[in-house]
């Protein structure tokens, strides 16, 4: 017996001895939305960090949709099975944060040895995801709205350039789709609900809850069923019921009806760049989007997402984390990454960078973003939104706000709907989260 | 009858299986699925329902019957409960009638009659999601074939802006891929009316559709009374896939059916507690529904032969 046992213990000591040379490198999981040339920009992100040194390694696995990544997770999490790192957008922002699930950014950073300087990020992105000046996640891809246009269409019209005012652009749409230039003269995007509503509130300054949108409180409430907005409302159901604006639908993506020449223009994310640069074969072009005429336009919110640090993980694993965070922060990385995908830099720095390349002379398009998101000084209507149980109001503004382009209520008592929906979604999450933030 | 001379009656009977464990074991594995997937789902959700809960599992409270308040007292809950109503019947009268007509036209083709059937029988093996997908794309207003050649006809086909039109093509499309299921069946009820009876029809001058009402129809009757329960079953509890591939429940919840609702609350949005008590009210619904079927339109029913 003895020799056996022997035996064994060699093999063993051999396969620890093994093991341990494998191990070497501490491997994370890193769970993603991003499809398609997103999702391969991603992986190449991926393979440079782990080309760049031997300790770490970030494994990306793409798992579906924004929601389908929070699903994911939830289910991960409370089967203590959870990734290191997840992506998750910009709405959730309070679902994770008060999830007591997440390793907030900046403390993370400060304990594995690479602090964090919030200030060295974009004005709107911190909004979004500092508390008391401290990241809660890391920003990752950020976007706000911009206006792609068919430059053909609007030359063939008679025009050079979208007008920087609804005043102004409304009749160049009416005029692309009377003089049969295009038969779709705008496409709704399916996230218009950010694009038209939230980022038009904050441009023209206008309130969309109490509370500084939310920043101030959990006991905020909507008030986007009074002045401005509804305006807004009406003009879009305006522009759908006369089909100068039409609506994609199911089984096709708002922007494929840009790309492929069959729209003039879209309201769409900067990461939109990547479809339009790779299917667009006209010539076109982008701008800021349209405000009220006589406002003097505030900057825009961001969209996108950021990547949080799940809890109950080993401290080696957290050293990983923390270096992969460190090398996104990095200049050469932000600028990459922008360049690559559309999305804006997240960093000053990586904006700097950029621009002394001369990137915005050659790609002017790519620069609006990042104006429009920095122009003036953010006011209490455009410091971005925090709102709790914000899928479920977004689902039902969007219901309320569809109902008025299908006739079935006015636009008032859409938005009215919409506010009480949306107000009580909002005293619930106060319920449940008493004492938070 | 009594039960103390069972041994002269045919069939199984207690006395067979004196011994306890047999039974047991060939029951556990089923017993053990039954567990697994239905009754520990079936009890967390009855639990949720009378919580309010926090996504991530942190917090929770029980707030009593505050989510079921909440359910009944939103227009937006019963305006669901209509339009799932209207999507049941129409999508089960268009499955069965559909897959009746097909059966009863294969039935009567002597050429090539299997490679027919195996033609019906193809859209079973399509996933719900690619099928809500494909309809979806072949009656997009702007880029469907299919919605074309409508717009052609002068028909303002537009199903994202007429509440009508979209429910139109979720009927159609849970339809589409449950009409094989029926046909099946149905095939096979028709192969089991005897010839001889149909030959005698015939013999009475009787047409082919004549017979077909006459004597078929009446002989399949239970094979009917049982795809009724199952449409009624698939159209309520199956068909969220295809909602959501083909219309995500819009425009403005004009098919938003109690099942997608279920769904969409509780995975979308993650309301976990109104998507629990939902389906809390949805199980009650379907044993009411069954119960009520077996009751009242069994007794129409005649299974003798």
């Amino acid at each position: 017996m003895r020799p056996l046992y022997g035996a064994l213990a060699g093999a063993g000591a051999l396969l620890l001895a093994g093991m341990s040379t494998v191990q070497a490198a501490t491997e994370i999981e890193f769970w993603h939305a991003m499809s398609g040339a997103l999702g391969e920009r991603v992986d190449e992100l991926v393979k440079k960090f782990n080309d760049s040194q031997k300790d770490y390694v970030v494994k990306a696995i793409a798992k579906g949709t924004y929601d389908e990544v929070l699903n994911g997770t939830i289910a991960a999490y409370r089967a203590k099975r959870q990734p290191e790192i997840v992506q998750s957008n910009e709405r959730s922002f309070l679902t994770m944060v008060n999830s007591g699930a997440i390793v907030p950014t900046s403390e993370l950073m400060a304990q594995q040895g690479h602090p964090v300087d919030a200030s060295k990020f974009i004005a709107p992105v911190v909004s979004y995801y500092a508390i008391d000046g401290k990241l809660q996640a890391m920003p990752f891809n950020s976007s706000t709205p911009i206006l792609f246009y068919n430059r053909d269409h609007f030359k063939a019209a008679g025009f050079d350039k979208p007008g920087a005012t609804w005043q102004e652009l409304e009749p160049q749409l009416d005029a692309i789709k009377a003089k049969g230039v295009s038969k779709c003269a705008m496409v709704l995007p399916g996230d218009y609900e950010w694009s038209f509503l939230e980022n038009y509130s904050a441009v023209n300054d206008i309130p969309y809850a109490t509370k500084r949108n939310g920043m101030d409180g959990l006991d905020t409430s909507f008030v986007f069923n009074k002045g401005k907005l509804v305006g807004q409302v009406e003009r879009m159901k305006r522009l759908v019921s006369s089909g100068v604006m039409q609506l994609a639908g199911q089984g096709i993506i708002p922007i494929q009806l840009f790309t492929s020449g069959e729209c003039s223009t879209i309201i769409a994310s900067t990461a939109s760049h990547a479809a339009v640069v790779a299917a667009a074969k006209f010539d076109w072009s982008a701008t800021e989007i349209p405000y009220e005429q006589g406002v003097k336009p505030r900057n825009s919110v961001i969209g996108g997402a950021a990547l949080w640090t799940l809890k109950g993980h080993t401290p080696e694993k957290y050293k990983a984390v923390a270096a992969f965070y460190d090398f996104l922060a990095k200049t050469d990385t932000q600028v990459w990454w922008h360049q690559a995908t559309g999305y804006v830099p997240v960093t000053t720095a990586a904006y700097e960078a950029a621009k002394a390349q001369g990137y915005y002379q050659k790609n002017p398009t790519r620069e609006i973003a990042v104006v429009q998101l920095m122009r003036g000084t953010p006011s209490d209507n455009s410091l971005g939104f925090r709102i709790g149980n914000s899928n479920q109001i977004n689902v039902a503004i969007m219901e309320e706000v569809s109902a008025a382009f299908l006739g079935r209520k006015p636009v008032q008592q859409a938005l009215d709907d919409a506010v009480s929906r949306g107000n009580e979604a909002l005293r619930r999450y106060e319920q449940l989260n008493a004492g938070k933030k | 009858m009594g039960a103390s001379d069972g041994q002269s009656e045919s069939g199984l009977k207690r006395a067979h299986f004196r011994e306890w464990r047999l039974p047991f074991w060939l029951l556990a594995p089923q017993l053990f699925i039954l567990l697994l997937f239905f009754f520990i789902p079936s009890i967390r959700a009855l639990i949720q329902a009378f919580q309010l809960t926090d996504p991530f599992g942190a917090t929770t409270q029980w707030v009593g019957f505050q989510n079921f308040e909440r359910l009944f007292r939103s227009n937006v809950y019963w305006s669901s409960a209509q339009v799932t109503l209207i999507f049941t019947i129409a999508q089960n009268v268009l499955t069965l009638s559909l897959a009746l007509l097909l059966a009863f036209a294969s039935n009567h083709i002597l050429r090539g009659r299997g490679a027919y059937r195996t033609v019906l029988l193809l859209p079973y093996a399509i996933a719900p999601a690619i099928a809500g997908i494909m309809l979806a794309f072949l009656f997009n207003p702007r880029v469907g074939p299919v919605a074309q050649m409508l717009q052609g006809l002068r028909l303002d086909w537009d199903p994202n802006r007429n509440s009508w039109h979209a429910l139109a093509l979720v009927v159609m499309a849970a339809s589409w891929k449950h009409i094989c299921y029926n046909y099946i069946f149905l095939v096979a009820a028709l192969m089991s009316v005897p010839q001889s009876i149909l030959e005698s029809a015939y013999l009475d001058g009787a047409g082919p559709i004549q017979r077909f009402l006459r004597i078929s129809l009446p002989m399949i009757a239970p094979t009917l009374f049982f795809l009724i329960v199952i449409n009624f079953v698939y159209g309520l509890f199956e068909t969220f896939a295809i909602v959501d591939a083909t219309t995500r429940g819009g425009p403005a919840g004009a098919t938003s059916i109690l099942v997608y609702k279920v769904y969409q609350d509780g995975f979308v949005t993650l309301d976990l507690g109104s998507s629990a008590a939902q389906s809390v009210v949805l199980m009650a619904l379907a044993l009411l529904l069954t119960f009520a079927q077996f009751r009242f339109v069994e007794r129409r029913v005649n299974y003798s032969v």
